[in-house]
């Protein structure tokens, strides 16, 4: 999958002569360093259509990415960051400032995807992504039950799915220890309404919003598969595709899979609905995965990586790629399967806070919250072991004094 | 042999163990004791990020770090003795626990969690990989010699296969409804899920590495039964001695060194493991000391890493293998000493 | 030869080792019988809770892919005459053919062009002369075994995991020479040298090896990556960036495996007498004459099932790999991970499966040629502790 796109690479190399697939011929080398999901697959595949451009899609490119743009002359022009990923790059000042090339050569881009940090764009974005209610309409409508715009109504649906027995487990979620848990604390404390953190960044999760996440987040697994500590979105995924769950909140970027006839045992009964809501706001946060370019690498350099990165988001590979993701790139038609992402974005959700604290934060997290769901600590150890291991990462990074 | 001839046979080895195993070592011990920090300021920063319909913008205090002349992060170095240390083995609440007698509260600590989850690992493969390998080598060697090509060629197969692969394919067999926990589900009678609690996790991860290791043991203890002196065997047996009187005294006395040098070779490698962890998943109910600095040293999100603890939790690690190898430190010693007579 | 009464063994003992032999078998053999039934079934089968559905592949039979009664008969004879040939007649042909001192070469050729042979028959001649046969058999050649090659065909040709397998040959062939060279030198002046310097070298390797992995393999990445700039005071433009370099992960991976390498080979060659050299020193060599002429002609054994051990480190390793390479030149292993990412589907878990079937082929093919030379170099003597 990684090395299809260096074939994919050679061969539009050998075809870039004849075909008009990229507006310009460039004769600079450029390399581009991202994750390696199925979105980023197609934009790269339609950068390369430019010439002398390698794709390196890497697994561990969060580790890679920091260092690689650090060097001088950085490794790689082009790099694909989220939210997160785009933070380390911004303080260690290693990307530039794209408000001149993007008005030489970014006239198709929508305002939307300038990412701009104190006025000056850092990142064009492609792509969003957010968690968000899927659930299997056939259930759903044999049982009389409308889809649950709060997490109080999907307990409650998911009861009486439970009562029905017509499935092996009401719900699914990703709750895999690690990221993906943390992930899930996030979403449910800040749709209670909470703050992470103290103007002083000391954390500030030791508070009701955070035993209410908590608890909710418990009472939620009692209608799971007692194995939802290994789950990640591909087990839910799988879950779903072989009908043992009825509802999940999972990535809309996996909203595609329900559909596929050759894994699915349930085409075309999921059905897309926005993240339910907690007391305050939709439990989810938008990510959102986008470019960005090295400083450390000659002007002549960073213009060609630019135009290559811009021959990625163009209408035609939107068209080619369509339901790849919730492209935000012009010319990407909403189908049925977006309706989740808009929803849960009207509904209030916040953009995932980035931030140094929240790296230290989230880790802290996703070491810590499996011990209250297994029962070994009560809600207000947990949240004071969390705060507690925050505090002695953030204190050995400087972040508190 | 001279000390000069001596230092050419061994020069590229040493060399190559210098430059990339001791330095990153003594680099490690130092990060131990220092703690590398940016120098932050606090600054109000409006980000801007896509939204439905249009952009939503942010305006927040932000702390992030200065970048000085060079365009390098401004960074301070600051020695902090035992503090790291300190913050891995958190002693204080580790000896609140202990004087409480409540080992539950000191098993949710993190390094006390993985040193008892690693001791007890690495204690109890220990015999197990020893008895297996010894068993399957005395029956493979006492079956006819018809079958004992493919039976060490499939018995090897557990050894040889990449670690990575072995650990995903036995956890794709007991996994969700997978078909051996379909199997045992069927056999109790009752709905099992081996990945919903530690214990059962802990079970696979030993029964993984039994299945993994076993086969070293065998071929090793194999090659060594064909060198057991079958005079000494048949004066065993002319003096009556039973089978098992001449397992006890004759083969295994024969075999002590391999049973010595498994024993080391086991013990360093389940001391440090590690891809069971990743494999398994099991970080919600056991991790181990090389997952803990793993953990410390992978970036997170915003690309922090806790160098300085994953040091001290590397070198104490380091001082946990070196405290379980002195016993046998000491016989190769002794052995040592006494072949130089 | 005859086995005296009293060796024999009673009818209960009898039985119940034949019965553990098959059990430990069955245990030995399954995961790895599992996941290559599952490489070739549809992601439907391939998951399912119902472990004849797996072996069967109902829904893979369905969609018109699967063997009949004839195709697998004859799949298993060349499977089986394959097996043979490998055991028997390859061993014989190779000790033909090849002169005595490049033995390892002859090896290494008549391996590869056996299994260069068996793919080309197995996966090429077989499947078009099976089908046609098989329309012509009408109901003997119906379908009953779901069996479909098409996440192979998708791992190696359009994810190109050729080029993998090629990186995993260069890093591998050069971890086993480089490893080997250094080592038996390392090892003979070890053996040979009774100096306490010589036992603390062997103490610090034995240390240096239970150091985890993870902790030294963090602390390449940064001078890693930057080495160009660090090393051009030093070299000037010439420069390079280590990361992303065959060479010099090899480096490291020599490195990580220098301790064990050393001490098999020491405790090999202090089972070759030291008599051997020491004539050969009386008639005016050098150490290094001593250990080219004498030593050398009869440390193959233990050399090769040292060679064996660096082979598995240097073709298992992941966490080296993963970090220090780039895509371009990444191996199969770390390749693996690259399907299991935050958009892994079904279909992506079941190519994965391929490809993890992929990787443990060479290893297959590497056991059932050198068992033998395994159990023998072990038995010369490379661990007597």
């Amino acid at each position: 999958m990684i090395t299809k796109l260096l074939l994919a690479t050679a061969m539009s190399v050998a075809f870039a002569g004849a075909s008009s697939a990229c507006d310009f011929k460039n004769d600079v080398p450029v390399k581009s360093l991202t994750a390696g999901f199925e979105a980023w697959k197609a934009v790269t595949d339609f950068m390369a259509k430019c010439g002398n451009f390698t794709a390196e899609l890497d697994q561990e490119f969060r580790t890679k990415q920091p260092a690689a743009f650090a060097a001088d002359p950085a490794l790689y022009q082009i790099g694909g960051v989220a939210n997160g990923t785009l933070v380390p790059l911004m303080n260690e000042g290693t990307i530039r400032p794209l408000d001149g090339l993007v008005e030489k050569y970014g006239q198709q881009l929508t305002p939307n995807q300038l990412i701009k940090v104190n006025g000056e764009i850092m990142a064009v974005a492609m792509m969003i992504n957010t968690q968000h209610l899927m659930y299997r309409e056939d259930i759903l409508s044999d049982l009389g039950i409308d889809v649950p715009k709060t997490y109080d109504e999907v307990l409650a649906a998911a009861e009486k799915i439970k009562q029905a027995g017509v499935v092996d487990y009401p719900l699914g979620a990703t709750y895999q220890t690690g990221w993906n848990l943390a992930q899930g604390f996030v979403n449910m404390y800040l749709g209670m309404g909470g703050e992470f953190f103290t103007p002083g960044n000391e954390p500030a999760i030791e508070n009701e919003q955070g035993v209410a996440a908590l608890e909710m987040m418990k009472k939620l697994t009692e209608y799971m598969d007692p194995e939802y500590l290994v789950s990640d979105s591909t087990y839910v995924q799988q879950q779903f595709q072989q009908g043992k769950i009825a509802m999940a909140n999972l990535w809309a970027s996996r909203a595609g899979a329900m559909d596929n006839p050759d894994e699915s045992q349930v085409v075309g009964k999921v059905k897309m609905a926005g993240a339910p809501k907690a007391a305050v706001r939709a439990a989810s946060t938008l990510w959102w995965d986008g470019i960005v370019i090295a400083k450390n690498a000659s002007d002549e350099e960073a213009e060609a990586a630019f135009r290559v990165a811009m021959n990625g988001m163009t209408p035609e590979m939107v068209e080619a790629n369509n339901d790849a993701a919730v492209w935000l790139i012009e010319g990407y038609e909403p189908g049925p399967l977006a309706q989740g992402v808009v929803e849960t974005a009207q509904a209030g959700a916040l953009a995932y806070p980035a931030s140094s604290q929240m790296g230290l934060m989230h880790t802290a997290l996703g070491n810590g919250v499996s011990d209250y769901l297994t029962g070994a600590k009560d809600a207000a150890t947990t949240l004071r072991d969390i705060a507690t291991a925050y505090t002695t990462s953030a204190r050995e990074a400087g972040l508190i004094k | 042999m001279k000390y000069k001839t001596f230092a050419a046979f061994v020069g590229p080895s040493i060399f190559l163990m210098l430059l990339f195993i001791a330095a990153p070592l003594i680099s490690v011990f130092f990060q131990s004791f220092y703690i590398t920090q940016p120098v932050f300021e606090t600054v109000e920063v409006e980000t801007c990020t896509p939204g439905f319909p249009t952009q939503t913008c942010v305006t927040e205090q932000k702390t992030q770090p200065i970048i000085g002349e060079d365009g390098k992060v401004v960074t301070t170095v600051k020695y902090v003795g035992l503090e790291s240390y300190r913050n891995v083995l958190e002693p204080d609440r580790a000896w609140a626990a202990l004087s409480a007698f409540d080992f539950r509260a000191l098993l949710t600590i993190d390094f006390w969690k993985a040193l008892r989850f690693t001791l007890t690992f690495t204690l109890v493969t220990l015999p197990l990989v020893i008895g297996a390998g010894l068993l399957i080598a005395v029956v493979v060697n006492n079956a006819s010699r018809l079958i004992r090509g493919p039976i060490i060629f499939v018995s090897l197969l557990p050894f040889i296969i990449t670690p990575v692969i072995g650990a995903l394919s036995i956890r794709w067999l007991f996994i969700g409804d997978g078909i051996m926990t379909a199997f045992l589900e069927w056999a109790f009678s009752q709905n099992i899920s081996m990945f919903a609690q530690g214990w059962t996790i802990e079970l696979l991860m030993m029964f993984y590495r039994v299945w993994h290791v076993a086969p070293f043991a065998f071929v090793v203890f194999y090659a060594g039964l064909q060198t057991v002196n079958q005079d000494t065997l048949e004066s065993a047996i002319i003096d009556g001695a039973s089978r098992w009187e001449r397992l006890r005294y004759v083969i295994i006395p024969h075999l002590m060194p391999l049973i010595v040098f498994i024993s080391l070779i086991h013990l360093m490698d389940s001391y440090r493991v590690f891809e069971e962890i990743v494999g398994f998943s099991s970080q919600a109910h056991r991790i181990s000391l090389q997952w803990l600095t793993y953990d410390f040293l992978t970036p997170d999100d915003s690309g922090n890493r806790s160098i300085s603890r994953a040091s001290a939790s590397a070198m104490l690690t380091m001082i946990g293998i070196v405290v379980l190898l002195v016993p046998l430190l000491r016989k190769t010693w002794r052995d040592h000493k006494g072949g130089r007579v | 030869m005859s086995v005296p009464s009293s060796m024999r063994q009673p009818m209960a003992l009898r039985l119940s080792s034949a019965g553990f032999l098959a059990f430990w078998c069955v245990i030995a053999a399954f995961p790895i019988f599992w996941i290559a039934v599952m490489s070739v079934k549809d992601p439907v089968d391939a998951f399912a809770a119902n472990p004849f559905e797996v072996i069967f592949g109902p829904e893979t039979v369905a969609s018109g892919r699967g063997l009949s009664i004839v195709s697998i008969v004859v799949g298993i004879a060349v499977l089986w005459a394959a097996i043979h040939l490998a055991l028997n007649t390859l061993p014989r042909l190779i000790k033909q053919y090849s002169p005595p001192h490049l033995l390892v070469v002859g090896w290494i050729i008549g391996v590869l062009v056996f299994a260069l042979g068996f793919l080309i028959v197995f996966f090429g001649l077989l499947p078009p002369v099976l089908s046609a046969v098989n329309t012509v058999l009408g109901p003997f050649g119906k379908p009953i075994l779901g069996m479909t090659t098409e996440h192979y065909r998708a791992v190696w040709v359009d994810n190109a995991f050729y080029e993998n397998f090629i990186n995993s040959l260069i890093i591998t062939a050069g971890v086993v020479t480089v490893s080997l060279t250094v080592g038996t030198l390392a090892g003979y002046g070890l053996a040979r040298s009774g100096s306490n310097l010589a036992f603390w070298i062997l103490i610090i390797a034995l240390v240096f090896r239970a150091l985890p992995h993870s902790v030294l393999v963090a602390g390449y990445l940064p001078p890693f990556i930057n080495s160009a700039e660090i090393l051009r005071p030093i070299l000037g433009d010439a420069a390079p960036t280590l990361y992303g370099q065959p060479w010099a992960v090899i480096a490291v991976l020599v490195s990580i495996n220098q301790p064990f390498t050393i001490w098999m080979l020491r405790s090999f060659f202090q089972n070759i007498p030291t008599e051997l050299d020491e004539a050969a020193r009386v008639d005016g060599c050098t150490h290094f004459q001593a250990f080219r002429w004498v030593i050398m002609p009869v440390m193959w054994p233990g050399v090769i099932t040292t060679g064996l051990f660096s082979f598995l480190l240097a073709y298992n390793d992941y966490l080296v790999c993963s970090l220090l390479l780039d895509a371009q030149n990444q191996t199969m292993v770390p390749a693996i991970a690259g399907y299991f990412n935050r958009e892994t589907t079904t279909t992506d878990q079941v190519e994965a499966v391929a490809a993890a079937v992929s990787i443990t082929a060479p290893l297959f093919l590497l056991v059932m040629i050198f068992q033998r030379q395994i159990v023998s170099g072990l038995t010369a003597g490379a661990v007597k502790g």
